[in-house]
Order: structure tokens, then C-alpha cells, then sequence
């Protein structure tokens, strides 16, 4: 989808470099929650699993399609709260 | 908005998705019911792999033609869907397991898998660098067995259905089955439409019991829960998938797109039900399992664990069917190996539906059959 971005953009998901552009093709082709939006750009699979696009997404949805922040399903939060090596993980 | 449409497809993961391209098509006006996001069941929790191997004719042929969908689809749907034939090495650590491998690899080969072959432990060695191949006694590999990301694959196949003329209904729950005149005439949603088609097919997946039961047939699918976890990306290390059937292996691959190691096991005992919650029990243990195999992994760091359900059929072996009520489908019962088998079964259940053949196409894939015999690569 790196088709649309150009100079101007914002990137929105920092960890796997996707930009508000990105966000803004995938709800023109019908993602209207952010667990589409995720699946379709890969916002906030990354790194950091969404700490900071969760919310930019959320705002974008909203001011796009006139959402009420309120009434937005947030994406499943999930173990690790933060990267941890596979030694660790297997050692404790 | 025409409510009707020749075709209903209940369910957004692969094998909807799937047949409802193969169908849209042959000129089908479809519409796919999902009642959650695309790929919200079980195909957008599975780990990607796509492999070969298997035991009964069905299952090989329908998996030779799967590689070619694959390998084929970036042209096909006009999105990269990251294919990728990095193989796959199950692993013998027994003189029975190596005994069944190089029975089953004998019988891969008849059906026309040709490269799948016999390793021994230095070879697998070399073919899976970093592999700890202490006692092991080989494994049975496979160099076109491959891997393709999930959500790029069911949403290319949902955009092609959108260009065809079909309907694609997110977040609508199907409650009932319309029938009238001995045979299906549509669905009833939660949210209040009915839509009305001659031809319903249960692609429901873990839910495909339920959907069964609402047009008063009986398929015998039950979920069943499998936890994964997904590292962050690393150098690509050229490993092919690993298998590991002991009770305490696992599998794992790394995908070729962007580094990130993804990977799961068979839980024993098995945790049967919809859930799809996550354990410390796994986060710890998958890592060890995935150590003992490959120990140079040791820094590369888990970001996300998650699980989602194999929909199982007694035998192992899927559903491809019509059934006693007319007009009603059911393309089920994957048993984990709904996305590697989705594009061929789709294009399958097109053909069959197109001909309104009365037996189905495989008939181990018979809706009524005998479910006591067992698919041995489960």
C-alpha cells in the first residue's frame, strides 16, 4: 500500500511504517473499525503492538466516519506488555 | 439494495472467501455473511504455513493445487500475499516416526508430490541451519511447501468478489436458516435483513455446528483452542518450517517478509470450546519447544501470543458437501488446515456447486460418512 504515501505524510504506526494514507485507503475500502484497519495495514502489529496508533487509528476513524470514540471496540490487548526474548520467557 | 443473490456464503475466512471468488467467478451473484471482521475466525489466527504432506489422496491433490493458487496469486488477485516456498521438515526423533515418514513420503510421491523427501540427520542439519539435530534421527522434507500472510490473501480474494458484482456483509450474525418448499431460501441476521439465495453455504468454520444446527443438519465440527505467539523480525535464517509431533514439540516457521518467527503447538490434553483466550502455561512453554530446536533463537523477542480455533471432524479430514436440505452447503471442518487447503477446497466447492453433482468431489470429504479412520499428519 506504499503507493499513496508521499513527503507530506504522517506516519501513524511508527513500527511498521504506516502512514496516514495507508490508514485513510484501507477505511475507503470499507474498514470501519480498527481491527480492520490493523489487518489490512498491519497498524500495530509491530514492535510496541499498537501503544501509539492504537489511538491515532481511533481518531482517524473517528473524524473519517464520523464515529463516536465511545462506541469504538479497541483491538485485543494481549501478553507480553513488552518484547521479551524467548531465553527468558523459557527460563522463568 | 437487492436483498437476494444466488449465492450466501456464511463466513469471512478463507474457505468462504475462497469459494466465494471461484464462484463470483463462474458468474454467481454472491454474498458473504461474516459476522465478525474478515478473517476474525480462525484464518487470521493461523500461523501461515502451507504444506503438502499429508497422507490421503485427497488432502495431497487438493494441497498440490493449493501451491499453485499460492504460488500463483500475486498476479491472480493483484496483491502481493508474501507466498513463499520455504519449505517444511517434520522431524523423527523415533524409529516409528521415522518409519511412518518414509511410508507416508512413498505415498506423497504416488499421489505426484515428487520433492518431498527423506533426510537424514546432517541433512536436515543443512537444510534447517542452527538445527539441533540431537537425537534426531532425520525428518521428511519438503522444498515447495511454503507460507502466504492470511489477511492479504482473504482480502484479495474479498476485493475480487467486490469487482465481480458480490456483496461482502462484515458484522452481521446469520441466527437462522430460511427454508420453505424442501429447500434452503436464505438467512435471517441478527441486525434484521433476511437475504434470500437458493444456494446457503456453511463455510462457518468452528462455528459450523451451530450454523448446521440452525438449518436442522448435523456436522460434526467441534473448536478446538491452539495458542501461537509471533516474535519481532529478525535476519531471514533460511530455517524451513519445523515439525515436531512429540507431545512436547511444537511447530514453528519464520515468515520471509519480514523476519518475524511465528509458532504454535498441539496442546495435550486438548481444550476443546470457542475460546480464544491465551495462558502464561503457553507464552512460557512454546519458547522452550522452540529453544530445544532452534537454541540460537535465544534473544530474538516475543511481541504478541494469541490463539484461535482448529475446527476438527472426527477423522481429521474436512466436510465438502451438499447436505439433506436442498440448497444447503457445508465447506467445514478444516481441522487447522483451513488456510493451506482454502484455495483449492474454494475452487472445488465452485465446481461442485456449478455441475449441482449429487456426490461430492472427494469422498472422504462426504458429509455423511464413516468418521473412524484418521488422517495420519494431523
Amino acid at each position: 500500500m506504499k503507493s499513496m504515501a508521499n513527503n507530506d505524510d504522517k506516519i501513524i504506526c511508527r513500527c511498521e511504517d504506516i502512514t496516514e494514507s495507508e490508514v485513510l485507503e484501507a477505511i475507503e475500502k470499507g474498514a470501519a473499525t480498527a481491527d480492520e484497519v490493523k489487518r489490512l495495514t498491519r497498524a500495530g502489529m509491530g514492535h510496541c503492538q499498537g501503544r501509539t496508533c492504537r489511538r491515532l487509528v481511533n481518531q482517524i476513524l473517528t473524524r473519517k466516519l464520523g464515529q463516536n470514540p465511545e462506541d469504538q471496540k479497541a483491538v485485543t490487548q494481549r501478553s507480553p506488555l513488552q518484547p521479551i526474548s524467548l531465553k527468558i520467557l523459557a527460563d522463568s | 439494495m437487492s436483498k437476494s443473490a444466488d449465492v450466501i456464503i456464511i463466513g469471512g475466512g478463507i474457505v468462504g472467501a475462497a469459494t466465494g471468488y471461484y464462484l463470483a467467478q463462474a458468474g454467481y451473484k454472491v454474498r458473504l455473511i461474516e459476522k465478525g471482521y474478515l478473517c476474525a475466525g480462525s484464518t487470521g489466527r493461523c500461523i501461515g504455513g502451507i504444506r503438502q504432506q499429508f497422507t490421503s489422496e485427497g488432502s495431497i491433490k487438493l494441497m498440490l493445487e493449493s501451491v499453485r493458487h499460492f504460488s500463483n496469486m500475486k498476479e491472480e488477485l493483484g496483491i502481493d500475499v508474501h507466498w513463499y516456498p520455504g519449505g517444511y521438515l517434520f522431524l523423527a526423533h523415533s524409529p516409528e516416526k521415522k518409519e511412518a515418514f518414509l511410508a507416508n513420503i512413498a505415498v506423497q510421491q504416488s499421489f505426484g508430490l515428487k520433492d518431498v523427501r527423506w533426510v537424514d540427520a546432517y541433512e536436515a542439519g543443512q537444510v534447517a541451519p542452527g538445527l539441533n539435530i540431537d537425537g534426531l534421527l532425520g525428518g521428511s522434507y519438503c522444498p515447495s511447501d511454503g507460507q502466504a500472510y492470511p489477511f492479504a490473501v482473504v482480502n484479495g480474494y474479498a476485493e475480487k468478489i467486490k469487482s465481480l458484482g458480490g456483496r461482502i456483509n462484515t458484522f452481521t450474525e446469520v441466527t437462522a436458516i430460511l427454508q420453505g418448499g424442501g429447500r434452503v431460501q436464505g438467512v435471517k441476521t441478527a441486525e434484521g435483513p433476511e437475504y434470500h439465495a437458493a444456494i446457503v453455504i456453511n463455510a462457518a468454520g468452528p462455528w459450523a455446528k451451530e450454523i448446521g444446527m440452525m438449518a436442522g443438519i448435523s456436522v460434526p465440527v467441534e473448536p478446538e483452542r491452539h495458542e501461537a505467539l509471533i516474535t519481532e523480525g529478525v535476519e531471514y535464517l533460511n530455517i524451513p518450517m519445523l515439525v515436531d509431533y512429540r507431545t512436547d514439540g511444537g511447530y514453528f516457521q519464520q515468515f520471509r517478509h519480514n523476519g518475524q518467527f511465528i509458532g504454535c503447538y498441539s496442546p495435550v490434553p486438548s481444550v476443546p470450546g470457542h475460546s480464544t483466550d491465551s495462558t502464561h502455561e503457553f507464552l512460557h512453554e512454546m519458547p522452550k519447544r522452540m529453544l530445544k530446536l532452534v537454541p540460537a533463537l535465544a534473544p530474538v523477542k516475543v511481541i504478541r501470543q494469541w490463539s484461535g480455533s482448529y475446527e476438527n471432524t472426527p477423522d481429521g479430514n474436512p466436510i465438502l458437501d451438499r447436505s439433506p436440505l436442498e440448497g444447503f452447503y457445508v465447506i467445514a471442518g478444516m481441522c487447522g488446515h483451513g488456510f493451506m487447503l482454502g484455495p483449492a477446497i474454494g475452487r472445488m466447492a465452485a465446481d461442485f456447486i456449478k455441475k449441482g453433482a449429487k456426490e461430492p468431489p472427494i469422498a472422504e470429504f462426504a458429509l455423511e460418512r464413516d468418521y473412524s479412520s484418521q488422517e495420519a499428519m494431523k
